[in-house]
């Protein structure tokens, strides 16, 4: 009777995830549930002028420590069809691999200039644009000599679709001993933001993130 | 669209990745676990019972599971879900919208709500029940459904009667009181993993 989905695996050398990952496998939902299992987020979000550059306070402000890079892309369902006007949310440490997270007890340098949180929403063809720091790596088990390679957090959020991903970037040495790195395999290029130079413009280069929401999720994205 | 043909031409999906410790905790200031008050300061309430819901995140080893985000979702009082589809739906309410999203700094929660009712127009009514998505550091996004201990529907529910029936126990909120201005109280350990580990379900090959 039971049918099981997809067994989580944890990551190496992450206490965390061996904490709390379910060793059980993912039970598959039966068809008369499934409906109720895409969220239907509704718009209560305003963005502010300026959200979208990370690299100043505020328009007008001066810029961040580090290297201001933009990052575009565009973000569909496995069919193809654009997820539209969905909230993307940004966090990434700043150039020297500190959050200014309350809960950051690293102790490294944090920039008066930077704040790390963005906040910008999908166009009507699902394309989205946002520029930031390039953020530093980490050491985060020091213990063993474990970092985190530079990576960016976007949480994706909007009608029903729902997705929590990091774009890294190719050629970090520690890409390889990431554990999250790990568990995605040949499929974490996927994840990797693809260079592209920006003459004209006032960065240092630019990145290009397409995104695919997985699953049932966007069920309800053509109604947005 | 059948799965199998659809699979062929679908895109190969970005990977999932796990919040992290750091999920910018200002990111919620909108956000709201009082599912009863769809705006601040509104006098119009949704259909049905109020309750509150106390529930906590635990790890392998007991602990409290920190920094979680949390989201919340539920069909009204007659079990109608508001999605773009059920805008016109005669049994929506227009003062429910059913989602909460909440990041919790030491692992518990508390969310004030409606209890969800029973859609009989459905061929397959499901029984009253609160999707739970939790993201985490550590992990990828894990989703659940969480129902209520004792309700007759629970005996035809598809998805509880779609896992092994000692499972099921571990999805029940139970009776727990009341608040001091007289609403029900149910309670929940959701159990990341271990002994006694919530069952959790694949919404992405389902």
């Amino acid at each position: 009777m039971t049918r099981y989905g997809r067994q989580i695996e944890i990551g190496p050398t992450d206490n965390t995830s061996n904490e709390r990952t379910p060793r059980n496998r993912l039970h598959i939902i039966p068809e008369e549930a499934r409906a109720s299992f895409a969220p239907y987020a509704p718009y209560n979000y305003g963005i502010n002028p300026g959200e979208a550059d990370m690299t100043r306070l505020a328009p007008g402000r001066p810029r961040a420590e580090g290297d201001p890079i933009k990052v575009i892309g565009k973000i569909t369902d496995e069919f193809g069809r654009p997820i539209k006007n969905s909230l993307i949310e940004i966090w990434n440490a700043n150039k020297y691999g500190r959050y200014t997270h309350i809960e950051d007890h690293s102790g490294l340098a944090l920039d008066p200039n930077f704040l790390g949180i963005g906040r910008t929403l999908t166009d009507q063809n699902g394309h989205y644009e946002f520029w930031t720091i390039r953020p530093g790596a980490y050491l985060a088990r020091p213990d063993i000599n474990r970092w985190r390679p530079k990576h960016i957090h976007m949480s994706i959020r909007g009608g029903s679709s729902r997705l929590i991903t990091q774009m890294y970037f190719k050629g970090d040495p520690h890409n390889d001993s990431d554990p999250m790195r790990i568990l995605m395999g040949d499929n974490f290029d996927k994840n990797i933001g693809i260079e592209f130079e920006t003459p004209d413009e006032d960065f240092n280069c630019g990145y290009k993130f397409d995104i695919v929401i997985g699953g049932r999720n966007p069920t309800f994205f053509e109604d947005i | 669209m059948t799965h199998s043909n659809a699979k062929i031409n679908r895109l190969t999906p970005t990977n999932e990745d796990t919040l992290g410790p750091y999920y910018p905790i200002s990111l919620c200031d909108n956000d709201s676990m009082d599912m009863t008050e769809i705006r601040r300061g509104i006098i119009l309430e949704p259909r049905g019972e109020k309750i509150v819901i106390e529930g906590c995140i635990k790890d392998i080893n007991g602990n409290l599971a920190n920094g979680c985000l949390l989201e919340f979702w539920q069909a009204n009082a007659d079990g109608v879900y508001r999605t773009p589809l059920t805008e016109t739906h005669p049994k929506l309410d227009p003062w429910f919208n059913g989602y909460a999203r909440h990041r919790t700094k030491d692992g518990n929660f508390s969310l004030k709500t409606i209890r969800p009712g029973v859609n009989t127009d459905l061929d397959h009514p499901r029984a009253p029940n609160i999707t739970l998505t939790i993201f985490s550091d550590g992990i990828m996004r894990v989703v659940t459904q969480l129902f209520f201990d004792g309700d007759p529907a629970n005996e035809n529910d598809p998805l509880l009667l779609s896992i092994d029936k000692n499972l099921r126990e571990r999805l029940l909120m139970k009776p727990a009181g009341e608040t001091d201005n007289g609403l029900k109280i149910y309670k929940i350990d959701i159990i990341m993993a271990g002994d006694n580990e919530t069952p959790f379900f694949d919404d992405l090959l389902s």
